[in-house]
């Protein structure tokens, strides 16, 4: 006989639990709020209150200079030129590669995947001066051209172009991975009865393929994004004096300039744009999951 | 009028497996025809070559005279229905449907007229702006099915469509199947494992073994005279006796049956429903283990002296008990030596007098 009455039954499990889960959550919490969100608080203040003779008052002159000075905006257009190609040249790149991975089943495809995974394992400054060997002036490629007796190309060293070329490298393990996994939840059933309906090659990538991985499309160049556009050792190395991407721009207006004001000013500008790239990819991906 | 000619096909994979071994195969306008067999038997592989998913290593498939062995799958005039719906989920019931259409460019008032036929066919009227997550199992592979019908192809490939859904729904579904493909006279090869789904709805089945024909006929003569003993085993329950014949008696521990073969080995094959059943005390050939009521009829659960378990089909259950003696009255059998049949044949009570006569 069961005769239950109403708030008989009590869990009292879960009041047991709550503290020590709350307790776990709290010290990687605690370490943001420390670590990232109180310097960004912080540096914003500083660029807010400006030290004058009189003592410390409310200005955004700093941000005014900012966007009005040229060099500082042409340097700030080099850092979104050289996001957007190579975004655009990261996907261009890995969605092929990832294809191949995905739906090759020969023994090459171990190979190539150990081959798109290697970058990862390489430190930048290393990847750097290997590419001032090859693609740099008198390196490989100017003495293989120069022994075939053909004319010696245009070095992208120190030109917008060379930061792009080892910023694409130097992603491609992280954009590949993240788009084969995205490829993995498409099934091979899927595709097969897209075939059987008719569609070819591509046909079967625009309508079945990319619909179902645009959640990973969008998580790779977000990934992307938001490493390269405050990139550092990359830009410094092969990159142009000027213009100059913000990560450099940065450590030079700090270190050789001496104006950490200003300085501060160009992280808190680097850091909305970026936020900006975060929000939309949350706003995304939060889109995507809506039932 | 459809109709797919398959002629000596083999399929061998890389590693070397023989998945499907120079297997031929005639299917009429019209006709549904089952590949039944266990996991293995390359039934799968052999139905992914008609859709083209798979190449041929030797042999040819033509539809109507046409030879399809090289075609692409999105180039044949096939229609394929798979295990796991694979329904894309980006896409609502109309826009799984109308794909198809669309990249053969037809207008759309007329691809809105073909889904929506399509969909009142399969029960479906009216779920055209559903997301496809939103279906149950059964509805998913009704849009699946719709899917491929939209098309109009000349063969329907239907690849152990019901294998995911559970019992209830897959007798429905069968049923609902087969009534779809009789009214659009439309020639399907169905790949299953479950035999039962084999005998309600095929015209003729294939029972493949490693990847060759075993038998091919019509459903009510693969259960009555299957022609080997693995078809004896596969299809429906079938009770397989090793033992001897001698002077006409084919004799195993104690159970013997008047058998006009040869002397020497041999297989009897022996359906439960065929198996008639008496209490015996002194002369009893088996003991019986375990009895089931299903209800409609009990299955009897018995040893033979020598410990070999059969089973007989009772229309009254109650009457057993386990550990009882029984006395065994086989109505028809069947025996086969090597592989093949030598005998088959109604026991008269005439002819089962004779057991006594000899054994006496």
């Amino acid at each position: 006989m069961t005769t239950d009455t109403a708030g008989s039954v009590s869990p009292v499990q879960p009041h047991r639990g709550r503290p020590i889960g709350l307790l776990l959550v709290a010290v990687p919490v605690l370490m943001v709020v420390w670590l990232i969100i109180w310097p960004i608080i912080s540096a914003v203040i500083t660029t807010l209150w400006v030290k004058t003779p009189e003592g410390d008052i409310f200005s955004i002159e700093t941000y005014r200079f900012f966007f009005s000075d040229g060099y500082s905006l042409s340097n700030l257009g080099m850092t979104l030129w050289t996001t957007g190609v190579c975004a655009i040249l990261l996907l261009v790149v890995c969605l092929p590669i990832a294809l191949y991975l995905r739906f090759a089943d020969s023994r090459i495809a171990a190979y190539v995947q150990g081959l798109a995974i290697f970058p990862m394992f390489v430190p930048s400054i290393i990847l750097s001066f290997a590419f001032i060997r090859v693609l740099g002036p008198n390196g490989t490629v100017d003495l293989v051209l120069n022994a075939v007796g053909m004319p010696k190309i245009r070095s992208p060293y120190l030109t917008p172009w060379g930061p792009v070329i080892g910023l694409v490298w130097d992603n491609i393990p992280l954009t590949v991975l993240i788009l084969l996994s995205g490829l993995g939840s498409v099934s091979n059933q899927a595709i097969e009865a897209a075939r059987d309906v008719g569609a070819g090659k591509i046909a079967v990538l625009w309508h079945i393929i990319l619909p179902r991985i645009s959640n990973s499309i969008l998580v790779a160049i977000s990934f992307a994004v938001l490493g390269i556009f405050s990139a550092f050792t990359l830009p410094y190395v092969l990159g142009p004096a000027a213009p100059e991407m913000m990560g450099p721009f940065m450590q030079r207006t700090f270190r050789e300039l001496f104006e950490p004001q200003t300085a501060i000013t160009q992280a808190v500008v680097t850091f909305a744009f970026c936020i900006v790239f975060g929000l939309f990819y949350v706003y995304s991906v939060a889109k995507n999951r809506a039932p | 009028m459809s109709v797919l000619n398959i002629k000596d096909v083999s399929k061998i994979f890389p590693g070397g497996t023989r998945a499907v071994d120079t297997f031929s195969l005639d299917v009429a306008d019209g006709e549904l025809v089952c590949l039944l067999g266990p996991s293995g038997s390359g039934k799968s592989t052999l139905l992914r070559m008609v859709g083209g998913f798979e190449t041929p290593t030797s042999g040819q498939m033509t539809i109507d005279g046409d030879d399809i062995t090289h075609v692409p799958p999105e180039r044949r005039p096939t229609g394929m229905v798979f295990q796991s719906h694979a329904l894309w989920t980006h896409m609502n019931v109309f826009k799984n449907l109308a794909f198809g259409l669309k990249l053969r460019k037809v207008a759309p008032a007329e691809i809105k007229r073909r889904v929506e036929a399509v969909l009142e066919l399969v029960g479906l009227g009216g779920y055209g702006t559903r997301a496809v997550t939103q279906l149950s199992g059964g509805q998913q592979q009704r849009v699946a099915l719709a899917r491929s019908l939209v098309l109009e192809p000349k063969i329907l490939l239907l690849d152990e469509p019901f294998a995911s859904l559970d019992q209830h729904l897959r007798e429905r579904l069968r049923e609902e199947v087969r009534d779809i493909q009789q009214r659009l006279k439309i020639t399907t090869l169905f790949v299953t494992h479950g035999q039962d789904e084999a005998l309600s709805m095929a015209d003729r089945i294939v029972v493949m073994r490693d990847g060759k024909t075993e038998q091919i006929d019509r459903p009510d003569i693969v259960y009555r005279e299957p022609r080997t003993p693995f078809v004896a085993g596969f299809i429906g329950t079938m009770n397989l006796i090793e033992g001897t014949v001698a002077n006409g008696v084919f004799s195993k521990a104690g159970y013997s049956t008047p058998v006009p073969v040869a002397d020497g080995p041999a297989t009897q094959a022996i359906r439960p429903e065929a198996l008639e059943l008496t209490l015996a005390t002194d002369n009893a050939q088996g003991k019986v283990h375990r009895v089931t009521d299903f209800g409609t009829h009990g299955l009897v659960d018995l040893e033979l002296l020598d410990s070999t378990r059969i089973k007989a089909m009772v229309s009254h259950p109650g009457l057993f008990q386990p550990g009882q003696g029984v006395a065994l009255a086989p109505k028809a059998i069947a025996a086969y030596r090597d592989d093949i049949l030598i005998h088959r044949g109604a026991l008269t009570p005439e002819i089962a007098a004779r057991r006594e006569t000899i054994d006496a």
